[in-house]
C-alpha cells in the first residue's frame, strides 16, 4: 500500500447517500465481508465490491460512474447479509446504477437488453420459436401465451425516455 | 440491624453494618474483599457452585502472559476465609425490597446435597459416581460427574451433587423403580447393585420384567425424540443375570419385630405388601385360598409369557425374608385374624372372577370365560379346544387366550373386539405377537348371540359397529352398525370381556362401592375398618399387575406406620411432580434405534409353551442402558452415599430459602461470551474443528480435559495451521451487538501467541478488521506477537468456513484487504473469539433491583465518566463486565471503586448508629 493520504475528491459519497439505499455507504470500514461473500467476485477477478466502495468513499465519482463493475453485481444480497457494519453494497451500487443511468452511462450491453425489453415487451422475443409452442402443446399447456402489448405501452407511456426512442 | 436467625440458615447475625455481592467472579471477590477489609461484613452470593467465574477457566492472561490460576487461587482461599465473608455458593438471589441503608434480600440457597461443612473435597463420591455429563467448566469438551467440583481449586472446596428434578419414567412406575439409577448401573457394568435397586421398589424383577405393561417407556423422554428406551427388558436382564450367574447372595430372614400383620390373597400386591413388611422387620402371614401362591400372575398369564420358574423363585425369595404363607385358606372374617393376634390386616383378593357376556347360550359346551380358561390350562388340566376358536374381547387376557389356544391345537383363532386397533388395550408388543402367530384380529364387532345346538357351540352372530361419540372412559363408544349381522362358525369361544370382584365373606366386613370393589383412602389405602388395608385388583378392578404391586409398597408404608402409631398420611398428599426434561442438544443428537429383544422363531413357538422372549445379552443390554438420556442427571443410585466416609451427603436436602438484611449492593454478575452458532457460515456446532475462544482456553489449559494438549477435536491430532477470526458476535449491527467486544482482540493474539507456545511448528494465522491494543503494554504485546511469535495477521473478515467432510480439515474465503487478494485458505483447526454479551441472569436481577439496563443488556451506569459505578438507585453498585465488557485489571479495579461507594453507605449506618467499626483483616494467604 501506499503511503499517501486519502481525502475524498468529491462529495460522491453523499451525494449517493441522498439516493434511498445509498445511505449507509459511509458507514463501511472495508473489512472486505462482501469480497469475501460475493459469488460474482469468485468467479471474475475484475469484480471487487470492497474496493468499488472503496472508490465511492474515496470520490472517484466519474470513473465510478463510467465503470461496468456496478452493473455486475446480481443483488444477491449475501454481502447484506452479512456486512457486520449494516452496509449494503447491493443497494449502493443500486443508487450508482440509478446515477449513471441519468447522466447516460449505461454500458451497451445492458443498454441491448433495455432496448429489448421496451421493444418486445420481454427478453426472450429473440429465442423464441414454434418449438416452445409445441413443447407446451405436449406438456398440456396452452401454446398461446395471449401476448399483448398493452402492458408495455402504458409503461412506455410513464418512462421519462426520449421522443425518438418511444 | 436485626437479622432473623430462622431464617438466616445458620448465618451469623453480623453486629457491623453489611453488603450484599451479587456474583463471584474476580469483581465481585475484589470488591467483597475490599469491603470487608474495611471492617464491614459482606455476603457474596454465586449462582455456580464455585466462586472465580470465567478468569478461573482462563489459561494466561495478556499482555504480560501471567498463569490465570496463580493469580485467582491466592484471592479465592483468601474470600473463603475471610471472617467478614459468609461465602453463599450455589445461590441466587431471588427478591430484594427497601432502599439504600435497609435492603432487605431474600435468596435461594440451591440444595448441593452435600453438606458443605461436612464435606472435605476428598473425592471419593465422584469416585464412584455412575453419572458422565459434559463439563460446563470444560465448555463440554471434557466430563464430569453428576457429583463433581468443577475445578481443582473451586471454592469452597466442596462436592456439589447435580440433581433436577424427577425422572418422567420413574413417576410413572406405580412401585416408583428409580429406573434411571439401575439404567445408569447397568451401564457401567454394575449389575448386582442395579438389581438390588430394582429390588428396593419391589420384588420382582424377573416377573414384572416380563408382564408389565410399562407406562415407563410410555413417558420415556427419549420417545420424544426416537424411541423410548427398553426399561422393562432392562429389569428383567438383571434378573436373567443373576439366575444365569448364580450369584445370588442368601437371602436370610430379619424379623425384628413383634406386630404381626396378615395378608389375605397371595397375588402380586399382597406379596409386594408382605415383602416390603419383612423389609421393614415385620412378621407377616399370608393367607391363600388356593394350593400356590402368586394369584393370576401364577393362575392366568400363560406359561410362554412367564416361566412358573421365574414366578416361583421370585417368591420363594420372599418366602426366604421370613415371610410365612399359609395355603388352602380362605380367611372369611376379620375377626378371626385379630384373635390370631394379628395388629393389621391387608386384603388383597384380586378381581379374578371372569364378566359375563349376559347372552342366552353362554353355558353351552365349547363357551369358556377366560379366567377360568387360562387357570385351567396353568394347572395343567387338560383343556378341550375346537378348530375354530372365537375370543371376545381386546384385553391381555383376550390376547393370552387367544395365543394359548393357538398352542393347544387350535386351527383358527379370532379375536373379536368392538372397538379399533387403535382402542385395543393389550399391550402393543402382545398383540403383535398374537397377530405374527396368526391370530386374526376382527375389530368393530360385537357378538349378539351364541348359535348353539343340542348345547354345543356352533358359531356365534356378531354385529359390526362403527365409533360413536366419546364414553366416561375417552374413548369413543362403539354402536352397532344396523342390519350388518353376520355368523362366524365356531366350535370354541373364549370370553374375555374383564373380570370383576368376586363377593367374598371377607369383603362383607368392610365398605364397598357399587361395582364391589373395597372403598379405601386413596392414598393410605385403609378401608373403612382403621387397620385394615387393601389394594391390588380388589380395589382397583380388574388392573395391572404393577399397579396391584404398588398398591402392595404403599399399604407396607401405610402399616408400619400404623403400627408405630404415626399419622398415615403425612407428607404423602399427592405432591405435583414435573417430570424432568432431558438436556438434548436436537442439532446434534443422534437417532439410535432401540434394541428390539429377540423371540423364538414364529413356526417352532406357537404351538409350544416354551418362553417367546428371550432376554437381552449383556452387550444388548449395556447398549441398550447407554441409551437412556439421564434426565435428571444425579440418578440417586446413592452409591455415593456408601463411599461417603464423612456422612456428607443427603438425597433429601431441600431448596432453602434465607433473608438477609444489608445496607448496600454491589452487582458483579459478569457476561457469557456471545453463542457463535449464530453464525451458520461460521461453522460453528456444525464442524467440530471450529470452536470458540473459551474452548481454546480450555484446550490449552494445564487443569483442562486435555491436560494442556493443544489438540482438535475431530480427531485429537496436534493442529498444524490454526485460524483466529475476530469481531464473531462483537460490533455486528446485524446480530444486535454494534459495540466493540473490547477485550476480543488482546485475548485473540494472546490465544495466537499460546497456540505458537504450545505447537511452535504450528502456522497461526489472524484474520481481523482492525486490532484495538488501547490498554498498556498492548500494542507492543501485538507487535511481539508478530515479530517474535511469528503470527500471521491477515485484515479482512472472513466470509464463510467449509469442511472437507472426510478430514474435517476446513478452508475459509477471505479478502486479504491489504492487498486486494480474495483468497481461499486452508486451516485444520479454526477459533473464533467471540464478543461479550450480558449474562442470562442480568434482566431478571436489574428488575428486581429497580436498576436500569442499557441497549446492550448491560447494567446502566449513572455516569460513564463520573460515577462509573453507581446505578441509577443509591446504594446500588455496579462493577466487573456486568456493566460492559472489560479486561481483568479493569474488573478489579471497578471491584474496588465499587467496594469503596458501598462501603461509603455502610460507614454512614456505623456512625448513626454510633456503633465503632472493628477492622478484621485477614492474613493474606501466600500460597499459589
Amino acid at each position: 500500500m501506499t503511503e499517501k493520504v486519502h481525502v475524498p475528491t468529491s462529495s460522491f459519497a453523499e451525494e449517493l447517500a441522498a439516493i434511498p439505499g445509498g445511505e449507509v455507504v459511509n458507514k463501511c470500514i472495508q473489512c472486505g465481508i462482501c469480497t469475501a461473500s460475493c459469488a460474482v467476485a469468485r468467479y471474475t477477478d475484475e469484480y471487487r465490491p470492497r474496493q468499488l466502495i472503496q472508490k465511492i468513499l474515496l470520490g472517484e465519482r466519474e470513473e465510478v460512474l463510467k465503470s461496468r463493475l456496478p452493473w455486475l453485481c446480481m443483488t444477491c444480497r449475501l454481502c447484506e447479509e452479512r456486512c457486520q457494519e449494516g452496509v449494503s453494497p447491493a443497494e449502493v451500487f443500486h443508487a450508482v446504477r440509478i446515477l449513471a443511468a441519468r447522466e447516460g452511462y449505461v454500458p451497451p450491453e445492458f443498454r441491448r437488453v433495455m432496448d429489448s425489453l421496451l421493444n418486445n415487451g420481454w427478453l426472450l422475443a429473440d429465442s423464441y420459436t414454434d418449438f416452445e409452442e409445441e413443447e407446451r402443446e405436449d406438456m398440456g399447456l396452452d401454446p398461446d401465451l395471449g401476448w399483448n402489448d398493452k402492458f408495455l405501452k402504458r409503461i412506455k407511456d410513464l418512462l421519462p425516455i426520449a421522443e425518438g426512442e418511444k | 440491624m436485626t437479622v432473623k436467625e430462622a431464617s438466616t440458615g445458620g448465618l451469623e447475625q453480623p453486629e457491623t453494618p453489611s453488603a450484599l455481592v451479587i456474583g463471584g467472579g474476580v469483581a465481585g471477590m475484589q470488591a467483597a474483599l475490599d469491603i470487608a477489609n474495611q471492617g464491614y461484613h459482606v455476603y457474596l452470593v454465586e449462582k455456580s457452585p464455585s466462586i472465580g467465574g470465567h478468569m478461573a477457566m482462563l489459561d494466561k492472561t495478556f499482555p504480560t502472559l501471567d498463569c490465570s490460576a496463580c493469580i485467582l487461587t491466592p484471592r479465592l482461599s483468601e474470600v473463603a476465609h475471610h471472617p467478614n465473608i459468609d461465602l453463599l455458593t450455589y445461590s441466587e438471589v431471588k427478591r430484594v425490597a427497601g432502599k439504600v441503608g435497609k435492603f432487605h434480600v431474600e435468596i435461594v440457597r440451591r440444595a448441593r446435597y452435600i453438606d458443605e461443612d461436612a464435606c472435605s473435597g476428598c473425592g471419593e463420591c465422584e469416585k464412584v459416581c455412575p453419572v458422565e455429563v459434559p463439563s460446563e467448566f470444560d465448555e463440554g469438551l471434557g466430563f464430569r460427574k453428576a457429583t463433581y467440583m468443577p475445578f481443582p481449586q473451586a471454592t469452597p472446596h466442596v462436592y456439589t451433587i447435580d440433581k433436577r428434578g424427577h425422572a418422567a419414567c420413574r413417576l410413572a412406575c406405580p412401585t416408583g423403580v428409580n429406573t434411571q439409577a439401575f439404567i445408569r448401573l447397568i451401564q457401567v457394568g454394575d449389575f448386582k447393585r442395579a438389581l438390588d435397586i430394582v429390588r428396593d421398589a419391589m420384588p420382582f424383577p424377573g416377573t414384572l420384567g416380563r408382564v408389565c405393561v410399562h407406562w415407563c417407556e410410555g413417558d420415556c423422554r427419549r420417545g420424544n425424540y426416537d424411541e423410548s428406551v427398553s426399561i422393562r427388558n432392562l429389569h428383567r436382564f438383571l434378573a436373567d443375570w443373576e439366575r444365569e450367574k448364580g450369584e445370588t447372595e442368601e437371602v436370610t430372614a430379619e424379623i425384628t419385630k413383634k406386630d404381626k400383620v396378615a395378608i389375605v390373597g397371595a397375588g402380586p400386591a399382597g406379596i409386594a405388601c408382605a415383602y416390603h413388611l419383612a423389609r421393614m422387620g415385620y412378621p407377616v402371614t399370608v393367607f391363600e385360598k388356593r394350593s400356590e401362591p402368586g394369584g393370576l400372575m401364577r393362575y392366568a398369564i400363560p406359561e410362554y409369557r412367564l416361566p412358573r420358574d421365574i414366578l416361583r423363585e421370585e417368591i420363594e425369595r420372599v418366602e426366604k425374608m421370613g415371610v410365612e404363607f399359609v395355603f388352602n385358606t380362605e380367611v372369611e372374617s376379620l375377626d378371626w385374624l385379630k384373635e390370631q393376634g394379628f395388629k393389621a390386616i391387608f386384603i388383597s383378593t384380586g378381581a379374578s372372577e371372569s364378566r359375563k357376556l349376559g347372552i342366552p347360550g353362554e353355558d353351552a359346551k365349547g363357551v369358556y370365560h377366560a379366567i377360568d380358561f387360562l387357570d385351567a390350562v396353568a394347572r395343567g388340566e387338560k383343556v378341550k379346544i375346537g378348530k375354530r376358536v372365537g375370543v371376545i374381547g381386546g384385553g391381555d387376557a383376550a390376547i393370552d387366550s387367544a395365543r394359548v389356544a393357538l398352542r393347544l391345537g387350535a386351527e383358527e383363532v379370532t379375536l373379536i373386539y368392538r372397538r379399533s386397533q387403535v382402542e385395543l388395550p393389550a399391550i402393543p408388543s402382545e398383540v403383535e405377537d398374537a397377530r405374527q402367530e396368526g391370530v386374526r384380529f376382527m375389530m368393530m364387532t360385537a357378538p349378539t348371540k351364541l348359535i348353539t345346538q343340542k348345547g354345543e357351540l356352533k358359531g356365534l352372530q356378531c354385529i359390526r359397529m362403527k365409533l360413536g361419540k366419546k364414553d366416561l372412559s375417552g374413548r369413543r363408544r362403539p354402536v352397532p352398525i344396523p342390519d350388518s349381522e353376520f355368523t362366524v362358525a365356531l366350535d370354541t369361544l373364549i370370553v374375555a370381556i374383564g373380570q370383576k370382584v368376586p363377593s367374598l365373606k371377607l369383603l362383607e366386613h368392610v365398605a364397598r362401592t357399587e361395582w364391589g370393589t373395597v372403598v379405601v383412602d386413596p392414598l393410605t389405602l385403609q378401608t373403612s375398618v382403621s387397620g385394615v388395608f387393601a389394594g391390588g385388583d380388589v380395589v382397583l378392578g380388574p388392573s395391572t399387575a404393577v399397579k396391584a404391586v404398588g398398591h402392595g409398597k404403599e399399604a407396607a408404608i401405610s402399616i408400619d406406620r400404623y403400627l408405630r402409631g404415626e399419622d398415615l398420611a403425612e407428607g404423602r398428599n399427592g405432591q405435583l411432580y414435573r417430570p424432568a426434561e432431558p438436556d438434548v442438544d436436537e442439532a446434534t443428537f443422534e437417532p439410535q434405534k432401540r434394541h428390539v429383544m429377540p423371540k423364538a422363531r414364529i413356526a417352532e413357538r406357537k404351538r409350544s409353551f416354551e418362553e417367546v422372549e428371550l432376554g437381552f445379552s449383556e452387550e444388548e443390554a449395556i447398549e441398550e442402558a447407554g441409551r437412556c438420556l439421564g434426565c435428571t442427571v444425579c440418578c440417586e443410585c446413592k452409591l455415593c452415599v456408601d463411599a461417603c466416609d464423612r456422612q456428607a451427603i443427603n438425597h433429601d436436602m431441600k431448596d432453602e430459602e434465607i433473608e438477609l438484611d444489608v445496607g448496600a449492593i454491589v452487582v458483579a454478575t459478569g457476561y457469557k461470551i456471545f453463542d457463535v452458532s449464530e453464525y451458520g457460515r461460521l461453522g460453528y456446532g456444525k464442524y467440530p474443528n471450529v470452536i470458540n475462544a473459551l474452548e481454546f482456553e480450555r484446550l490449552i489449559n494445564a487443569s483442562g480435559p486435555t491436560r494442556g494438549h493443544l489438540i482438535r477435536p475431530s480427531d485429537g491430532k496436534e493442529p498444524r495451521n490454526i485460524a483466529f477470526i475476530q469481531c464473531v458476535g462483537a460490533r455486528d449491527t446485524q446480530k444486535g451487538v454494534p459495540d466493540c467486544g473490547r477485550i476480543c482482540c488482546m485475548y485473540g493474539i494472546k490465544n495466537a501467541v499460546m497456540a505458537r507456545e504450545h505447537n511452535p511448528e504450528a502456522q497461526v494465522t489472524v484474520y481481523y478488521a482492525d486490532i484495538r491494543a488501547f490498554g498498556k503494554g498492548f500494542e507492543e504485546f501485538y507487535q511481539m506477537a508478530k515479530t517474535r511469535f511469528g503470527i500471521n495477521f491477515v485484515r479482512g473478515r472472513v466470509g464463510e468456513v467449509w469442511e472437507a467432510p472426510d478430514s474435517h480439515d476446513l478452508s475459509l474465503f477471505v479478502e486479504q484487504t491489504e492487498r486486494d487478494q480474495p483468497m481461499m485458505v486452508s486451516h485444520d483447526l479454526v477459533v473464533l473469539s467471540p464478543g461479550v454479551v450480558p449474562s442470562p441472569d442480568t434482566a431478571r436481577l436489574a428488575e428486581e433491583l429497580g436498576i436500569e439496563l442499557g441497549q446492550d443488556g448491560f447494567v446502566a451506569v449513572k455516569d460513564e465518566i463520573a460515577a462509573p459505578v453507581d446505578t441509577g438507585v443509591p446504594g446500588i453498585f455496579v462493577c466487573g463486565c456486568a456493566s460492559g465488557p472489560k479486561d481483568i485489571p479493569d474488573s478489579v479495579t471497578a471491584g474496588s471503586a465499587a467496594a469503596m461507594h458501598a462501603t461509603l453507605v455502610l460507614s454512614q449506618i456505623a456512625s448513626e448508629s454510633g456503633q465503632p467499626v472493628e477492622v478484621v483483616r485477614h492474613q493474606k494467604t501466600t500460597s499459589a
